[in-house]
């Protein structure tokens, strides 16, 4: 593997796992606090249809980005509402909220289809775009792929060093207890729905702003579904979830490099590659002893206290 | 005095009788297999369902997002149980489903783009879409300067086959060391994902991309790259403003209108059409300014001698990968070995699987 | 002066539920009916053109059974799964499977008469399906692997390996070059009842409810079932054999699913094509959970999710009403339900304030 060949396939990795990284790490934003979403993809959906409308409308990059993310606040918010409020199963609101998200968006986004409103494009970073190998692969991207490096580490050491991030945590770990300490688990809760709601928005922002510069049905394609099963991949690590967006961006990457260089491997088994080595992956680092960090009061509604 | 009374409330009755037949509301039905909105394969028939609706008497409907198999039986005979007078099906799936209603109702008249089946009351019509094909395989020959061109390709069946041989052709034509590679992203509409497959063509070293797709994702890679790029459907150059060189389109207005006013004449009779450049069904869009002066002239002209008959695309002596001949020298082939291509010709980087 | 508290309901509420139910079923229509109203349609129009779609004839009815055959199949499956508390997201590929190993049986020997080759197609779909189900449970028990992720994987992975074989060696000669196997022998399809156009495969459906909820009501193994899913460390701890458990409900699970898509392989396609995948796998989750896993819940709850497809599908048809309309309706009255869940399982009380 030539680097003539290596370091295209490498920043073509960055690219296409962005969106995927910022959906995924909203998604264990969610789920640290107790709160699992299957509602990624609908979160996304209209994420990407509110960036881009927004750009299209006030011609700003930027506050598309943003609306992106406010959209999945409050889409994200409609699974707080069932979950937290009226105390719903959260697996299956995760589903209906996909099966609402994609549907509004596919709805309210028809009139733009065929339309195209300004995007993001690659800047290099002054002297680090410069460095051989690093240069090209990591630092020639789009603004939105740089902010994309911060966040896990902003999410990391808030989960770790913060005293929110590990209140928030004990919310997602064991809520009664937090609650017998004076942590207002429900509340946290909220806060990791809303703002897990935010970046899984500014994925879908991504595709329609920076990945693609258009709007059109179905263009989240699935990403969203391949953000939940990340999370456990990356058990529910922020910084593992860049390895696991990466891995999965790459392969398909990969796969498409390898068809266009003429291998006679039929394109079904080359298009199994993503799926087969996250799963296998998965399976190896689960049997190794890394499963045992599921948030242990993932999935379960805090009762109310008798 | 009573007979005439007589005789005006007859006439009368009789005028009201043929007004309401003359009159009679033609009911037509589309259904399409992806949404209108997809700006491609189905937005390109619904132009010509938005033409039917213009006219004067006929109630217009159409579905879209139909799943081939069970959804499209159930849609068929909603509409034929409805009195429709014409269906159209646009996608190769909803051939069975087709044929099954329209054995049940032999009133209604069924049409089926992109199949092979047909019977009493139902027809199948496809475009030579490779004809255009060829056309902007000639332009992208002309263009190219590392002589890789790269090809986007949804699925390996006949029509995406047929098409990149003809494309090819068209390239070898004008520049015969060229080659065109391609990629399978198994997927009509998911404009990522294509992009990411024109990208991984030029990065290696394609500098004009064509497309088998419906999204213009694989326009966006090109324009970025600052290389050129063959649009499909509809005219993409919208997207790519800078990389859109020309793109084989549909038009199924002139075609649908011919079998609309079959159907309400009662001429129509069923068969298989394979309609082309000359009828108008497929065509090139108009070029875009990089194209120079004298590509553009050759272009037309082939174009005008395709139309004409004088020119016929997959003419003989052809090559396939492996360089055995599969059209003889000077023969050209019967229109069933078109439809079931499943070969790449000699100069195609890839697999047909 | 009085504190406004939530607290659990120790009694159910039987007829009382149902109210609680059809009242967020008509929340969220009413919803849609405003969306109706503001692009300018009816909607009384609207909602009676849903109603007609799905209940209003013969046709439609049959309609919906036809359409609810693969979706209760995928969702008995399921909901095994899910009363051990096992999350399978996998039905889709364990169609999938299904299908491939009914085709196969069907492809390979297109002589059998139909006394055998049916049921062949089942064992083979019931064991591909199986197989699909039990791969996640044993790298579950051995590996730990979390079944969300693997089941979900597999279903990509199902979805190409058809892909493959429909492509590849299954194409048929007569196809053109198109993806489909040939066409199955009338041996290996299942006819239709009578002169409707409803097939046989309700009679699978109706005996696998049965049995399953022969199993769970009245055999130990499905009493082991359930009590593990309520509280497994209790389980252990009594000991059920829990991993025996573990795999049973997934081959199960699987197995079901496989039967689906064997269903929709030989009464409605009469062939295997890619396009047999139209997500029953995704949609037997939201109606196995909306049944409570119980198989004639499911059954009544297939039949009406089906009536709101077709329903959807006729007001799309009258008013020209885009296909993402149906999918918002959906979503809709998911949400409601289970807002509207709240109220039937808590009550507001009131408490002094001390």
């Amino acid at each position: 593997m030539t680097p003539d060949i290596l370091i295209p396939l490498l920043a073509a990795t960055v690219q296409s796992g962005t969106p995927i990284l910022f959906a995924t790490l909203g998604a264990i934003f969610c789920e640290k606090s107790g709160v699992l979403n299957l509602g990624v993809e609908g979160i996304m959906a209209v994420g990407a249809l509110a960036a881009f409308s927004v750009s299209f409308a006030t011609g700003s990059i930027w506050l598309g980005f943003l609306a992106g993310g406010l959209a999945g606040v409050l889409t994200g918010g409609i699974h707080g509402l069932v979950c937290l409020g009226f105390l719903g199963n959260q697996v299956v609101s995760g589903l209906a909220l996909t099966i609402l998200g994609v549907g509004v968006a596919n709805y309210l986004g028809t009139p733009l289809i065929g339309l195209t409103a300004p995007g993001f494009v690659p800047v290099d970073v002054p002297l680090l775009s410069k460095l051989p190998f690093v240069g090209p692969v990591f630092f020639q991207h789009d603004p939105l792929v740089y902010i994309s490096y911060l966040v896990p580490i902003g999410m990391w050491f808030f989960f770790r060093n913060t005293r929110a991030g590990l209140r928030l945590r004990s919310a997602g770990e064991n809520p009664d207890a937090a609650l017998a300490a004076g942590i207002n688990s429900s509340n946290y809760r909220w806060i990791g729905v809303l703002c897990g709601g935010f970046f899984m928005g500014l994925g879908g922002a991504y595709l329609s702003l920076a990945y693609t510069h258009m709007w059109a049905n179905h263009l989240t394609a699935g990403r969203g579904w391949i953000a939940v099963a990340l999370v456990i991949f990356a058990f529910w690590n922020p910084l593992r979830a860049v390895a696991g967006a990466y891995l999965f961006g790459g392969v398909m990457a990969f796969q498409f490099r390898l068809q266009a260089s003429g291998t006679h491997i039929p394109s079904s088994f080359l298009l199994m590659l993503p799926y087969v080595l996250t799963v296998s992956v998965l399976v190896f680092s689960s049997w190794k002893g890394g499963s045992s960090a599921t948030p242990q009061a993932l999935g379960v509604n805090i009762e109310p206290a008798d | 005095m009573r007979k005439v009374l007589v005789l005006l409330v007859l006439s009368l009755l009789i005028a009201g009788v043929s007004v309401q037949a003359a009159e009679k509301k033609m009911k037509v039905g589309f259904v399409y297999v992806s949404p209108v909105g997809d700006a491609g394969w189905s937005y390109a028939h619904d132009v010509a369902r938005q033409a039917i609706e213009a006219l004067p008497n006929v109630e217009v409907k159409y579905l879209e997002a139909v799943n081939e198999g069970a959804d499209s039986e159930r849609v068929f005979l909603n509409m034929a149980r409805k009195k429709y007078d014409l269906v159209f099906g646009t996608s190769f799936g909803y051939m069975d489903p087709m044929l099954k209603t329209a054995k049940k109702f032999p009133n209604t008249v069924f049409m089926h783009c992109s199949g092979y089946k047909s019977s009493e009351n139902m027809g199948n019509y496809f475009g030579r879409m490779y004809q255009a094909r060829y056309l902007s395989g000639m332009v992208a020959g002309s263009m190219t300067k590392s002589n890789v061109l790269g090809y986007v390709a949804a699925f390996p069946i006949p029509e995406v086959i047929r098409g990149i041989n003809a494309f090819t052709l068209g390239v070898q034509a004008v520049n015969p060391d060229a080659e065109v590679r391609v990629v399978w992203t198994k997927t009509w509409y998911d404009p990522a994902k294509e992009k990411e497959g024109a990208k991984s063509l030029l990065d290696v070293g394609a500098d004009v991309i064509a497309q088998h797709q419906d999204s213009p994702g694989p326009q966006e890679a090109a324009q970025e790259r600052g290389v050129y790029s063959i649009g499909y459907n509809t005219d993409m150059s919208q997207f790519a403003p800078k990389a859109h060189l020309v793109a084989p389109v549909w038009n199924w207005t002139p075609y649908y209108m011919e079998v609309f006013n079959s159907v309400k004449d009662g001429t129509w009779k069923t068969g298989s059409t394979w309609n082309g450049l000359a009828e108008g069904v497929v065509d090139l869009s108009p070029m875009g300014d990089m194209v120079p002066a004298d590509v553009k002239t050759t272009v037309l002209a082939r174009r005008d001698e395709i139309k004409k008959g004088d020119y016929v695309v997959f003419t003989g002596p052809v090559k396939d990968q492996a360089g055995t001949v599969r059209i003889a020298d000077g023969t050209v082939p019967a229109d069933g070995e078109l439809l079931g291509m499943d070969w790449f010709v000699k100069g195609v980087i890839g697999t047909t699987e | 002066m009085f504190d406004l508290t939530i607290r659990k309901r120790q009694e159910t509420l039987g007829w009382t539920t149902v109210l609680i139910y059809s009242g967020a079923v008509v929340l969220s229509l009413l919803f849609s009916a405003a969306m109706l109203l503001f692009q300018g349609n009816s909607p009384v129009e609207g909602l009676s053109l849903l109603l007609e779609g799905a209940f209003g004839s013969t046709y439609a009815i049959e309609d919906c059974l036809i359409k609810a055959i693969p979706i209760y199949l995928c969702s008995l499956g399921v909901a095994i799964a899910f009363r051990l508390q096992i999350w399978n997201i996998g039905a889709e590929g364990q169609f999938a499977l299904g299908a491939i190993g009914a085709t196969w049986v069907a492809i390979s020997f297109p002589g059998l008469p139909s006394w055998v080759m049916i049921p062949s197609m089942m064992v083979s779909a019931f064991i591909f399906g199986g197989l699909w189900g039990v791969i996640p449970a044993i790298l579950k028990l051995k590996m730990k692997a979390n079944e969300i992720i693997v089941t979900l994987m597999l279903n990509y992975i199902a979805i190409l390996i058809l892909d493959y074989l429909v492509y590849g060696p299954w194409k048929s000669p007569d196809s053109f070059g198109f993806p489909m196997t040939q066409e199955f022998s009338a041996g290996a399809i299942i006819g239709k009842i009578g002169e409707s156009n409803l097939n046989w495969g309700i009679l699978i459906c109706l005996l696998s409810g049965l049995v399953i909820y022969v199993f769970f009501r009245y055999t130990l193994m499905g009493y082991e079932l359930k009590a593990s899913g309520e509280n497994v460390r209790a389980a252990r701890y009594a000991r059920f054999p829990y991993e025996r458990l573990v795999i049973i409900s997934m081959l199960l699970s699987g197995a079901f699913a496989g039967w689906a898509g064997f269903v929709e392989a030989s009464a409605t396609l009469n062939r295997l094509q890619p396009t047999i995948m139209v997500g029953y796998g995704y949609t037997a989750i939201v109606v196995a959970w909306l049944a409570r896993l119980n198989p004639l819940y499911i059954g009544i709850s297939s039949f009406l999710l089906a009536g709101l497809r077709v329903g959807a599908e006729n007001l799309q048809l009258e008013l020209q009403v885009p296909a993402a309309f149906g999918e918002i309706m959906e979503g809709m009255i998911l949400l409601t339900i289970l807002a509207g869940t709240f109220f039937v399982n808590y009550r507001f009380s009131r408490r002094p304030r001390p």
